[in-house]
């Protein structure tokens, strides 16, 4: 009889979540196995071309130097844009900790960047930007020195890409690096000062190891959200000047939305998937092992 | 397990299918038309034609979309596709309907014509006509109709050219002969102008030279770019660039209008009806009176102005295609155009349009439109047209940053179209 009543209720609550789980299997399992398989297909979605072609895709995309461009702008970018947020993140969790006064509104003006959305910061950021208007370049001469082609100078575009990226993202990081600094008692650098133990003995071997783990979870996050940059190039750049400014979420794009080659936009897709993935799973590996 | 279980877990199966139920076609009474549409003056001509229509329709509404270029391609490209009809008519670039058209999701505007018993009204263009037709010919099937005569124009400062003693520059040659004679005069004047960025941008700027030294990108479907013609026109090109600003391979279109409106720069190479109506506009300009707007130059073949037209279609799938075609006849009619022209300076495409007075009077280059659209070439008539634009437009602005040659440039650019269109 109780084993009649708990297949009952076990039946019942299948059945209950069978909705959602078969809406969230369309949305997300669905999709991924559909890209998997249009990767090895020449499809064409505007003309309806569907051809098997094995993994011809990969080797055309692998071979194509636009794509390459891209894969190495996206890691430079990544790279160079989650390192500088990080380490400005501890920078300003650091500065802030303690109380000061017109700590809240300085912070909240800190924070303000995080909050604006990426087109309208990247309108301010073009404007300032600009060769001949734009105020960097205004301050340049007015100094006697010569204007930077900010975005048309194809060894700088990319950096001025991450230098908005950064002033963006840094108060996330500076948030998160608060959080944790917050939570370390009092009592701990108290005791270590008594010991005798300095600003940087208390720093090195105290504040970043306990903030290690938050440190890593920042990292992760904004690799990963780095990696897909796609806002900022559209806005700013378009991939150029030529392709120094190309990334994969912008050629994934052009490929699937602009000439709708959505056999080679899963390709690349996966390229970047597979990427991404073992990024997350690099970390985690180094999470769970601090955690334990 | 009892009846009211049952029939919550049905009612909960069936909840998420619900969504992505579609509506019924509206019966009798009020219609509502849904319009793909562009922003800007376009958008805001759209809505007049619209609210024109429903005052002397009341039982018609419209809902309109104003999207960017490339948004409204996605959106109109994937509706079409799927089949869904939630469009009742869309705004089409001239280059990217021949793949529409293939594709045949767009209806066939002759059958509707002939079902109505009324035929196409002479007063449009020709060239215009055509490029809603397929097979792109005289006879090929009617699909769009022209509505915004789009073209590419030169404009050059007068006044610095009389200074220098310079004749109307209706050569190419001529313009880089006074670029070099401002360069060396004027050093607060930008000589010429054009956009430089990546993609359509420095395509739109290159081809009305390119096609004027007798290139072509495609010559029977097969790439065209390594000829010798070609060649002398990119070096051309970057000969000319060298009298262009600092940051003109990031040059969009309001870098090029900012610059032309505040009197910096003297020729820009490549204008829109859109950019220039406010050039002799007190308020907005600085060259009021001083800026002449023409046709391009020639050089060994005639002025080849780029043509850049906006066709409506009627989606294949849309349920209201009747509605549709009424609302497009009244768009498209000549009264309409006048009005839209006058209020939002969208160029018009029927011919009698251009010759109406006080339009004349407040777009002053109207007859070298009209020229232009009538002997205006059109981009290449291909499904693979987009493509071959950014892999153009890529490798142009690495010659023009000085990554390449131009000879390095087009036998790149010549084998990436020949992936391109094989």
């Amino acid at each position: 009889m109780r084993t009649l009543k708990t297949n009952s209720r076990t039946t019942f609550f299948t059945l209950i979540f069978l909705p959602a789980i078969v809406v969230v299997l369309f949305l997300t399992v669905y999709p991924v196995l559909n890209t998997i398989i249009l990767a090895f297909f020449k499809y064409n979605y505007l003309s309806d071309e569907r051809a098997f072609i094995g993994i011809r895709n990969f080797l055309t995309i692998g071979k194509d130097t636009v794509f390459q461009s891209a894969l190495l702008n996206t890691i430079l970018f990544a790279t160079v844009a989650t390192i500088s947020e990080v380490l400005l993140g501890i920078l300003l969790a650091l500065m802030f900790y303690g109380e000061f006064p017109g700590k809240r509104p300085i912070m909240i003006t800190v924070i303000f960047p995080m909050m604006v959305s990426t087109m309208v910061i990247c309108a301010v950021w073009k404007v300032l930007y600009h060769y001949d208007i734009g105020l960097f370049n205004y301050i340049l001469r007015t100094l006697g020195l010569k204007p930077i082609g900010w975005l048309i100078d194809q060894n700088k575009a990319l950096l001025s890409i991450i230098l908005v990226d950064i002033w963006q993202w840094t108060p996330f990081a500076f948030l998160v690096m608060q959080a944790g600094l917050s939570s370390i008692p009092k009592e701990v650098f108290e005791a270590s000062s008594i010991d005798g133990a300095g600003y940087y003995r208390n720093l090195f071997l105290i504040t970043l190891p306990i903030l290690s783990n938050q440190i890593l979870l920042v990292v992760m996050l904004r690799t990963i959200d780095t990696f897909r940059i796609f806002g900022k190039v559209y806005a700013l750049t378009q991939g150029g000047p030529g392709n120094s400014t190309e990334t994969i979420s912008y050629y994934i794009y052009r490929e699937g939305f602009s000439y709708f080659n959505l056999g080679r936009a899963s390709a690349s897709a996966l390229y970047a998937l597979v990427i991404i993935s073992l990024i997350a799973v690099f970390y985690i590996k180094g999470i769970m092992k601090e955690e334990n | 397990m009892n009846k009211t279980m049952m029939i919550l877990i049905v009612v909960l199966l069936a909840f998420p299918l619900s969504v992505f139920a579609t509506g019924a076609p509206e019966e009798g009474g009020s219609i509502t038309l849904t319009i793909a549409g562009r922003d800007g003056a376009y958008g805001d001509a759209m809505q007049l034609a619209a609210d024109e229509y429903s005052k002397l329709n009341p039982d018609v509404s419209f809902e309109i979309l104003k999207l960017s270029g490339s948004s409204l391609f996605e959106k109109s490209v994937i509706d079409m596709k799927s089949g869904v009809g939630t469009y009742d008519l869309v705004l089409i670039d001239d280059p990217n309907v021949t793949q529409i058209q293939k594709a045949g999701w767009l209806a066939d505007l002759g059958a509707m014509y002939d079902e109505r018993s009324i035929s196409l009204d002479s007063d449009f263009i020709p060239t215009l006509t055509k490029l809603g037709r397929y097979p792109y010919s005289d006879d090929g099937t009617l699909y769009a109709l022209p509505l915004v005569g789009n073209v590419e124009l030169f404009a050059y400062r007068k006044d610095l050219l009389d200074k220098y003693g310079l004749g109307a520059p209706d050569t190419w040659d001529k313009v880089l002969a006074a670029a070099e004679t401002l360069s060396a005069n004027e050093p607060d004047i930008f000589p010429v102008l054009f956009r430089g960025s990546k993609g359509n941008p420095i395509v739109t700027g290159f081809l009305p030279l390119f096609w004027a030294f007798g290139g072509s990108i495609l010559v029977d479907e097969r790439p065209a770019m390594d000829s010798p013609e070609a060649l002398a026109a990119l070096e051309f090109f970057l000969e000319l660039a060298q009298y262009a600003p600092e940051g003109v391979s990031m040059y969009q279109s309001a870098q090029v209008k900012d610059a032309l409106y505040s009197g910096k720069g003297a020729m820009a190479i490549e204008v829109w009806p859109g950019w220039i109506k406010n050039l002799d506009n007190p308020e907005e300009s600085a060259v009021v009176g001083k800026v002449i707007v023409t046709k391009h130059p020639a050089q060994v073949e005639k002025s080849s102005p780029m043509i850049g037209v906006w066709l409506a279609g009627i989606p294949e799938a849309s349920q209201k295609k009747a509605a549709a075609f009424d609302f497009l006849q009244f768009l498209t009619s000549a009264e309409m155009q006048a009005q839209m022209a006058d209020a939002t300076g969208i160029p018009p495409t029927r011919t009698s349009v251009h010759g109406i007075s006080s339009l004349v009077e407040k777009y002053a280059w109207y007859p070298a439109q009209l020229d232009g659209l009538r002997n205006g070439v059109p981009r290449p008539r291909t499904n693979k047209w987009k493509e071959i634009e950014e892999a153009l437009g890529t490798y142009l602005q690495l010659a023009l940053i000085g990554e390449m040659s131009a000879r390095e440039a087009l036998e790149e650019v010549n084998a990436k179209i020949g992936e391109i269109v094989e």
